[in-house]
């Protein structure tokens, strides 16, 4: 077992692309670290440079306690498995499995056996043995091929959106047996996808990146209650959080945040200076989910009504898009809400669950509410524990 | 290029990075370059030795550029008909060149855009002429250019090339790799067959009739059996078996090899060049062939 | 699908655009290619002058003839030797190309331009460079090796020499499906064989020659085609069929009979040979081609 320390990580391809641009992370021994961001952001070369299969144009990685950029893959003790499973189609799964080990000189035929036997029964795989890759479905590829890379017995297992072949459902059970199979296995692994939702199920902690700049490293829950920017604000949660400009007045009690549409006590706050914020203009998110009809708020919450242009019955909730002045917001609703397209509603905010973002750097400015742990240092701005204008619990977010 | 980028790497970061994938890399691009001059060392020879005179070329280790220059070859155009082998060469390719892929392309556009009776049985026709080479019909088809009088003639030369099944094999392909949607739009708009040939097909078809076209060039340029056989005459023949009469008539007392090297280079460069230029339509081509 | 690309229902017009292609195709290829069968029947009297019924009396003289059974021989031998010898070479250089990246195309081009070489031009150039007397390699050859180059007169010789120039011609045009093959097989396996620490050479044994055997076997068949349609030009050039007939190829022996000799019944009975020949090498492709369409690599 292993941690993994990248400093500095950069690779920059020889027609001028900054596909990793500084990355510093530190991956914890037996560790499930999620890599999520838009397709481009840099993940997988980040990945592949941990390989060894891309060349780090600056910076150190290193996995266990020696640096391992002049060491090539194979003597890096980690094991990939890839998007399309990589298997050789003439061979069979167990031929697939112990190729590698044949390969070099190192292993024993018993050790290879007992290896692939192992492998094959911690992954249930035990029948598909002596089947070639086209007589085996997607799912049971995508065992073999991480059966292939159990039996390397690595310090680190490196994952290139290994599900992204497979159907939803397939990939919602696969993702389960993953993290049975880590939980069992505690190998260190970084795992890459493009979905929020994979990152966030599967992930100890999750590093989101984009333009091959690493964003915020944290926990799925802190990640959605704490983005450290707008950018993770907007990509971690489905659908995306409401970001809209206002203008911050400072009023008798603290702050309100003023949009045309709306006007919003910030629990906690006292002055601009205070949050940090140069302009009066700030950005101001919302989850859909934070924002709630009025009458399912407590009597006496801040309210404002806006017009609701679409409906999208979700089944478990109702998400509706509405007009808020001249921007558009979406909110998600009790189910059975009697709402129509054209309809006045009258909504209100969680206030537990305010952000404000700097609206040129995108830095996040304020959360209402106050972490737990304290990652940031901008905790001291959070306010006291909830007043009593808070909304009802039924409006928490449910992730 | 995933090589090139390690090595750039290795220089833009010079302590950080020795070379961990630079000494087996040098292996395999010396290695290649060594079979790449192992293969064009003959034609490299060849170019030397026809600069050079008969004597200079009997020092058989001589390797410096002869003091013949150009004379070989211009002493293998004048003197022995090279400029006329080449011109009919160039004629008979043209000529091979421009029926084939015509035809071809008025055959795949009935085979993939006409309702036909019999669409398999007609495609069949055509393919199954792959199973005739020249040598599997060489004697009739002597006897029937004969009957028509065409020893000697270009006719001869091009009539049994001008329609392939390859050719349209490969066009009927490409055809059926047009969207669907095109073709529904042009029914729409109700375009005539012409038309929409001349307007959509073959612009849409560039690469591929380019990649056609080198195919049939160099196929028709290189041919050497039927010409020699259907072409009697001196002035109307070919400049491949022109190299067969240079070899013959330079043998006169000591061989003039620097002659027949320069006479060899001068029907080589043709193709040579055109595969050069063509070579990325000539490849899609083949990529496609191989389905 | 297909019914979506029916444009046009004139049949006429079909027929028109059909009819240039069928007319070359039946006078040029078909019309000779039946008359061939037709003419192998017939004992050729007096130069050709006339014909007389034979039955399978050709092909009786050709069965039990020394000469041919000789060339026979010979020209399977040789494309072997030129099969094998193609393949081995285009697959190394190949993959040599493909480990380096094929979108470097001056090496690319730099390896497949002997597509355009011309048979005969080749065939002069190595006769010349190979010449026992006078050729530079020859000279180099004999200085370091202790063989003597003399293929004027050794037959064995004089087949290698041949092989020699048939498959240096032939390299451009394989290495080209060869690239092609291995640069379609995904990148993911070579970097997880990076990954597994396994040798070039394994990889290339064990992984890619499996990988592209269909293109391998189209390969072989159009490489057999090769050895024994188009080499017509080398032995012509080189040996004219000696020393001792053995360079007599199949198809310079066609040609002898037929246009030197004009034997044209006995001629056209060696074309009913090799017709059957491609025949049955297309019809091994078509249904390993088949086999492999499910292999979906």
């Amino acid at each position: 077992m292993a941690d993994i320390q990248l400093r500095d990580l950069t690779k920059r391809y020889t027609d001028d692309v900054l596909a990793v641009d500084g990355i510093d992370l530190r991956i914890h021994d037996g560790e499930f670290l999620v890599l999520v961001g838009p397709s481009g952001c840099g993940k997988s070369t980040t990945l592949r440079t941990i390989a060894g299969l891309e060349d780090a144009t600056d910076g150190t990685i290193e996995i266990g306690d020696s640096v391992v950029n002049d060491v090539s893959p194979k003597n890096r003790e980690i094991a990939m498995v890839f998007q399309n499973y990589a298997l050789y189609p003439h061979m069979t799964a167990a031929e697939n499995m112990s190729f590698g080990m044949r390969s070099v000189s190192d292993f024993s035929a018993e050790e290879i056996e007992r290896r692939v036997a192992d492998a094959a029964e911690t992954l249930g795989i035990e029948e598909l043995l002596e089947r070639k890759p086209k007589e085996l479905s997607g799912g049971e590829r995508q065992r073999v091929a991480i059966g292939r890379a159990l039996v390397r017995e690595p310090q680190v297992f490196l994952l290139d959106e290994p599900l992204s072949n497979l159907d939803a459902k397939l990939r919602v059970q696969m993702r389960a047996e993953l993290l049975k199979l880590h939980r069992q296995l505690e190998t260190t692994t970084v795992y890459v996808t493009h979905d929020q939702t994979e990152a966030m199920t599967l992930g100890d902690r999750v590093a989101v990146l984009n333009d091959g700049q690493l964003q915020q490293v944290a926990s799925p829950q802190e990640l959605y209650d704490f983005p450290e920017n707008r950018f993770v604000a907007e990509f971690i949660g489905e659908p995306a959080m409401n970001v809209l400009p206002v203008e911050l007045r400072a009023t008798g009690h603290g702050l309100t945040a003023a949009h045309e549409g709306f006007t919003v006590e910030l629990p906690g706050t006292t002055d601009r200076a205070a949050l940090g914020a140069d302009d009066r203009t700030v950005s101001f998110g919302v989850r859909p989910e934070d924002i709630a009809l009025a009458s399912s708020l407590p009597d006496g919450a801040a309210t404002f009504t806006a017009e609701v242009t679409v409906t999208e019955p979700l089944g478990e909730q109702l998400l509706l898009h509405c007009r808020v002045g001249s921007a558009e917001i979406q909110v998600k609703v009790e189910p059975r809400s009697q709402v129509a397209v054209g309809e006045s509603v009258t909504l209100g905010f969680d206030r537990e669950r305010l952000h404000l973002f700097a609206a040129d750097t995108g830095e996040t400015l304020y959360h209402s509410a106050r972490p737990k742990a304290d990652p940031n240092g901008r905790a001291e701005q959070s306010h006291e524990p909830a007043s009593s204008e808070g909304l009802a619990p039924e409006a928490e977010p449910t992730g | 290029m995933a090589t090139q980028t390690d090595t750039s790497t290795t220089t833009t970061t010079e302590t950080l990075r020795p070379t961990r994938w630079l000494p087996e890399d040098l292996w395999v691009h010396a290695a290649l370059v060594g079979s790449i001059f192992l293969m064009a060392m003959p034609l490299l020879l060849a170019m030397i030795m026809s600069t050079q005179t008969t004597s200079e070329v009997y020092e058989v280790t001589n390797l410096g550029i002869g003091s013949q220059g150009l004379a070989n070859y211009w002493t293998a155009l004048t003197e022995y008909n090279f400029a006329t082998y080449l011109f009919n060469s160039a004629a008979m390719s043209l000529v091979i060149v421009v029926g084939k892929v015509s035809l071809s392309l008025l055959a795949a556009l009935a085979l993939v855009y006409y309702e036909l009776p019999y669409e398999r049985g007609i495609f069949m026709f055509i393919l199954l002429t792959l199973l005739l080479p020249v040598p599997v019909r060489i004697v009739p088809l002597f006897q029937l250019l004969a009957d028509l009088g065409w020893t000697n003639t270009l006719l001869a030369l091009t009539g049994p090339y001008i329609a392939s099944a390859t050719a349209v094999f490969l066009l009927r392909q490409h055809f059926m790799s047009i969207p669907a949607s095109l073709v529904e739009t042009a029914r729409l708009d109700g375009v005539g067959p012409l038309r929409f040939l001349f307007r959509v097909l073959i612009p849409m078809s560039r690469g591929m009739i380019a990649g056609v076209c080198v195919i049939t060039y160099i196929y028709a340029w290189n041919q050497f059996l039927w010409p020699l056989v259907a072409v009697t005459d001196k002035s109307s023949q070919v400049v491949q078996v022109g190299i067969r009469y240079i070899q013959g008539s330079a043998q006169a007392g000591l061989t003039r090899w620097g002659l027949i090297m320069a006479a060899a280079i001068i029907a080589l460069l043709p193709p040579l060049l055109v595969l050069v230029a063509l070579h990325r339509p000539l490849l899609k081509t083949f990529a496609i062939q191989q389905k | 699908m297909a019914s979506q690309r029916k444009l046009y229902d004139s049949r006429l017009q079909a027929a028109l655009l059909l009819l240039p292609t069928f007319v070359v195709l039946t006078a040029f290829l078909y019309y000779p290619g039946l008359a061939t069968f037709r003419l192998s029947l017939y004992e050729t009297l007096f130069l050709g002058q006339q014909t007389a019924w034979n039955g399978l009396g050709n092909f009786v003289a050709l069965a039990t003839s020394p000469a041919y059974r000789n060339s026979f021989v010979l020209s399977v031998v040789f494309a072997a030797v030129v099969v094998l010898g193609t393949l081995l070479v285009s697959l190394l250089i190949g993959y040599l190309l493909f480990d380096v990246g094929t979108r470097s195309s001056l090496y690319l081009v730099a390896a497949i331009w002997p597509y355009a070489l011309p048979p005969a031009v080749a065939a002069i150039l190595l006769s010349f460079l190979l010449h026992p007397n006078l050729g530079i390699v020859t000279h180099y050859l004999e200085l370091v090796t202790p063989w003597t180059l003399d293929w004027f007169n050794d037959g064995p010789q004089a087949l290698a020499v041949l092989a020699i120039i048939a498959v240096w011609k032939q390299l451009g045009y394989n290495i080209i499906f060869v690239v092609a093959a291995l640069n379609n097989i995904p990148q993911t396996l070579t970097e997880n064989a990076r990954l597994d620490g396994v040798g070039r050479l394994r990889m290339l044994w064990r992984v890619y020659v499996p990988l592209i055997s269909p293109t391998l076997l189209f390969l072989v068949v159009m490489n057999t085609i090769y050895a024994f349609f188009s080499t017509f030009p080398l032995v012509d050039l080189l040996t004219s069929g000696g020393p001792s007939g053995w360079t007599n190829l199949l198809i310079f022996k066609l040609y002898r009979d037929a246009f030197e000799f004009s034997n044209l019944g006995s001629a056209s009975a060696q074309s009913v040979v090799l017709f059957v020949l491609v025949a049955v090498l297309m019809y091994v492709q078509i249904r390993v081609t088949d086999g492999y369409a499910q292999y979906g690599a």
